[in-house]
């Protein structure tokens, strides 16, 4: 059997253009939320994509599950092309594709006990299982995520928000998928919740094997949890840290780092460098997008967008005036 | 005698008591950290010494809030009114909501100087449009007339604070100011609000649940749960020798460089409703140092002998053990 | 799938919601009136003391007295008689145009809200077209190109409503799609049918039942309206509406004749608005709980 390749999925030129128009006979304005992403997450690895507003990380988390279409690009799942899959074929991999949402409160359809939301992956799929099996299978899900078996008669308002985001999670184990694409699964827990949760990532990722596609605004988080960091700005990636103590080359990473804010008073930073605003993803510049905010943009950043290039340490930057 | 000095403060909402037994001091130039995760009662803390806790239904029951010596819990609704806006400003944490959104920012910076300094439309706009451009806010004469809405949140955000600093407050209460912002741009505002305090000589509460922000610009800190008072002394102190285990475990589950994977733990268990606070020690059921006097017996807030003050049996127990 | 240990979805919060509305006395007594009036509808023909079409013109016009509790109306049929069987036709006509307004309105709104487009454009503007036209006015439209009668009216008060169960339907169903929940479902690999029928339509069920049921108040008053101007049940058949009608010209004379339908009306409507005030909140509550 051949080798199982190095990277389980792949994406080339992945883009994402949404169009609102405003109102009947208004103009219509084109959204880029993600534009031109080269991305590789290798197997059995925490790859964290980190980025403020705008800047597509949540878009390309959906786009990778495929909960959006993309406007052009390709993801390939373990050599699969996931845009040539069939409804059902697509049904059936996300029994090995699954995300993990944002907001435990919501998650969670409110008429549904604890057991009925663990079971219904069984039931889209077209599973059916017999009461006992059933029940083992509750049982089995509120174990892997270290909740009480009690819980399984439960409604969502009934749980904490941490409670919630463990069912989310077991949720997306049902089917022991070989990926998982979290997006931002802590944002909205407190931050003892939040470690919680993120030590049950560990733990899970240990015991099952699984590759994380791990979206976080913290870049502090995703440099404890994550292997490789990929750094998004307005729907493109700027960088990507091929390990989490890599030193920034974009001046936007390192404006990033500068702004994460160590727990430490000895380590206090003098920000006053810090300017501008995150232009709007409707009104992209011609150039490099962090261009108006950049200490070091000239002409050239300003009338072309640099490629991603990548160095034999798996560093990649798009930038024309990278540092170091 | 510091600026504003709380002192055993309690409160009442519809016979629950969420807070129980506040205690803090915040002086002129200083910028004192209330630190606490959801539940712990720091928003309430600011909605009762701006003597808001009416809006809620809530009432203080017992203890002293002081500020400039007098004490606000005995002044009337109009005196507050005076007060409020005028020397104690508060900054909340939703900037979308704390505009109006039919009426141009500028004129809302303005009403609070032509309100509380009596100033006349052309001065009250200088005054604006000055504070815009010291908040660094580009083409300030521009953005005066803009809307809310055709701001991006870190404008607005700084709109909240000029109209908080229009009529040039003594005290600055602000309730996560930059939850809702993006990291950059946090960044930008802290800054801001600790040059600002140090300019001008403002003092400043700033709430947070976030240790990074308390780390960067706090001179002194709080650590608040489930409405009690779990520690506080200064930053420095607070980092390098966290006492009370809520503390300890707190600043042990945020990320930080150096850390080994899988030491990132959480507390056990969560923090408890208002409804359901345990007896004793309201940590107790979480707690990694827990005695069999915690959930008996409330731990008084004690003032330690190196420096600042925590409320813990087991500290309290190690002390006295020397 | 479900086993004995894994309890029932929406039984338990259906009947709890139940519960809380005969627990408040706005509901426990509105809620008291309705069920008696429904039993009245269902075993008027046994429990009437004469039979709605009994004349006894020696006896018309005749004032309340211990023979004919609520008196007797011109032809010297009994009112009390009448007005019970007043409410089967009132009830049964304005509760099956209801259900059905209810049905076909939440179908409508569901498909416009869920699959959007064309479908959503195309759905929207006839309920707008509708909607700008008063029910009684749409109704009283249908009724004379249909000709009177009860099946006539049943339509008329349906389609009447119809545009308000779209609407409310199309509304909680486009601000339900954007919920996590629903996404999390899709990313599961769920059929539309599966989403719209397990997730979407439950949880917009309830402000269209709310809405459904004052509606039946309203539809009561317009079925009356309906009987006053003779477009409704058709004579002998008794509504409580033409018991107005035909008692108006003797409102001096005669004014327990048209007083004793038209209290019947008023206090059938206030009972369904006080049930269902009681029922928003019991649900409201229920919302507020899970939120907190």
């Amino acid at each position: 059997m051949a080798e199982p390749a190095r990277d389980l999925v792949q994406i080339r030129g992945l883009g994402k253009v949404f169009e609102s128009r405003k109102g009947l006979f208004g103009k219509s304005r084109s959204l880029k939320a993600v534009s031109a992403v080269d991305l590789d997450i290798p197997r059995g690895k925490v790859t964290g994509v980190v980025g403020e507003s705008g800047c597509g990380k949540s878009t390309l988390a959906r786009l990778v599950v495929r909960l959006l279409r993309p406007s052009e690009g390709r993801i390939t799942f373990d050599g699969v092309d996931l845009q040539q899959q069939s409804n059902t074929a697509m049904r059936r991999l996300r029994r090995r594709i699954q995300m993990v949402f944002q907001d435990p409160y919501s998650a969670i359809d409110p008429r549904y006990t604890v057991a009925d939301a663990l079971l219904e992956p069984f039931q889209v799929q077209g599973i059916r299982l017999p009461a006992a099996e059933a029940r083992a299978k509750v049982a089995g899900l509120l174990d892997m995520v270290r909740l009480g078996r009690e819980m399984a008669g439960s409604y969502p308002h009934q749980l904490s928000g941490g409670q919630r985001q463990r069912i989310g999670i077991a949720r997306a184990l049902a089917f022991k998928p070989d990926f998982l694409v979290l997006d931002e699964p802590t944002a909205s827990l407190d931050v003892s919740i939040q470690a919680q949760i993120i030590a049950l990532l560990e733990q899970l990722k240990a015991e099952l094997g699984l590759t994380y596609l791990f979206i976080s605004h913290d870049l502090g988080l995703v440099r404890y949890f994550c292997d490789r960091i990929v750094v998004m700005y307005l729907g493109r990636v700027v960088e990507i840290l091929p390990e989490p103590r890599a030193k920034p080359r974009h001046p936007y990473t390192r404006t990033l780092l500068e702004s994460t804010f160590a727990p430490d008073p000895n380590q206090r930073r003098d920000i006053s460098r810090l300017t501008g605003e995150i232009a709007s993803a409707y009104e992209l510049p011609a150039g490099c997008a962090f261009a108006a905010r950049c200490a070091f943009a000239d002409e050239t950043c300003r009338a072309r967008v640099p490629e991603l290039m990548t160095d034999a340490s798996g560093h990649a930057t798009a930038c024309f005036h990278p540092l170091n | 005698m510091a600026l504003l000095e709380v002192r055993d403060l309690s409160i009442d909402i519809a016979g629950i008591k969420p807070l129980d037994g506040i205690g803090f001091a915040v002086d002129r130039g200083q910028i004192l950290g209330l630190v606490g995760e959801s539940g712990s009662g720091k928003s309430l803390t600011a909605l009762s010494v701006m003597g808001l806790l009416p809006l809620i239904g809530g009432r203080v029951e017992r203890g002293s809030i002081r500020f400039d010596g007098a004490e606000l819990t005995q002044l009337s609704e109009p005196e507050l009114r005076r007060l409020r806006g005028r020397r104690i400003a508060f900054i909340t944490q939703n900037p979308m909501t704390s505009l109006d959104p039919v009426m141009r920012v500028g004129a809302q910076i303005d009403q609070v100087s032509r309100l509380h300094l009596g100033l006349d439309a052309k001065a009250a706009a200088a005054r604006s449009i000055g504070l815009m451009e010291r908040l660094r806010i580009p083409a300030a004469a521009t953005v005066y007339h803009h809307y809310p809405q055709e701001l991006s949140g870190g404008m607005k955000q700084r709109i909240v604070i000029a109209m908080a600093l229009s009529a040039d407050p003594d005290l600055i209460i602000a309730d996560e100011p930059t939850t809702a912002l993006d990291v950059t741009i946090q960044a930008q505002i802290i800054q801001l609000l600790v040059e600002l305090v140090r300019d001008r000589g403002v003092a400043l509460v700033l709430i947070t649940h976030d240790m990074g922000v308390v780390a960067q610009a706090c001179d002194r800190v709080v650590v608040l749960y489930a409405g009690r008072v779990a520690e506080s002394n200064s930053v420095r102190e607070i980092f390098a020798s966290p006492r009370h285990p809520y503390t300890k475990a707190l600043i042990g589950c945020i990320p930080r460089d150096g850390m080994a994977p899988g030491s990132l733990a959480g507390i056990p268990g969560s923090v408890p409703s208002v409804a359901r606070y345990p007896a004793g020690c309201r940590f107790n059921p979480r707690c990694s140092e827990v005695l069999p006097l915690c959930p008996e017996v409330v731990p008084p807030l004690e003032r330690m002998p190196s420096s600042g003050e925590v409320a813990c049996h087991a500290v309290a127990a190690k002390v006295s053990h020397g | 799938m479900s086993a004995e240990s894994i309890p029932a979805r929406g039984g338990t919060l259906r009947r709890s919601v139940l519960g809380k509305v005969f627990a408040t006395p706005k509901g426990g007594i509105a809620g008291a009136y309705l069920c008696f009036l429904v039993l009245l509808a269902i075993f008027a023909p046994w429990i009437t003391p004469y039979p709605y079409d009994a004349q006894d013109l020696p006896v018309a016009s005749q004032a309340p007295s211990w023979v004919h509790w609520l008196g007797t109306d011109e032809f010297g049929r009994d009112v009390l008689s009448r007005i019970m069987y007043g409410a089967r036709t009132s009830l049964s006509v304005s509760a099956t145009a209801i259900a059905i307004s209810v049905f076909v309105g939440m179908v409508m709104g569901a498909a416009a809200g869920y699959f959007g487009g064309l479908l959503d454009r195309a759905v929207t503007t006839v309920v707008d077209l509708s909607w700008s036209f008063p029910e009684i006015l749409l109704a009283l439209i249908l009724v004379a190109i249909i000709g009177p009668g009860l099946d006539s009216t049943m339509f008329a008060i349906g389609i009447a409503y119809l545009a308000q169960f779209t609407r409310l339907t199309r509304a909680q169903i486009l601000s339900l799609k954007g919920e996590t929940y629903i996404e999390a479902t899709i990313n599961l690999g769920a059929s539309h049918g599966h989403i719209v029928f397990r997730h979407l339509m439950p949880n917009a069920l309830a402000p269209v039942i709310v809405c459904g049921m004052l509606a039946t108040g309203d539809a009561i008053i317009l079925e009356a309206t309906l009987g006053f101007f003779g477009l409704g049940a058709q004579p002998p058949v008794p509504s409580w509406g033409a018991m107005m009608s035909s008692g108006s010209a003797l409102i001096f004379k005669a004014p327990w004749i048209i007083i004793f339908p038209g209290l019947v009306v008023a206090v059938s409507v206030i009972a369904i608005n006080l049930f269902g005030d009681a029922l928003v909140r019991a649900l409201d509550i229920r919302a507020r709980l899970r939120e907190g």
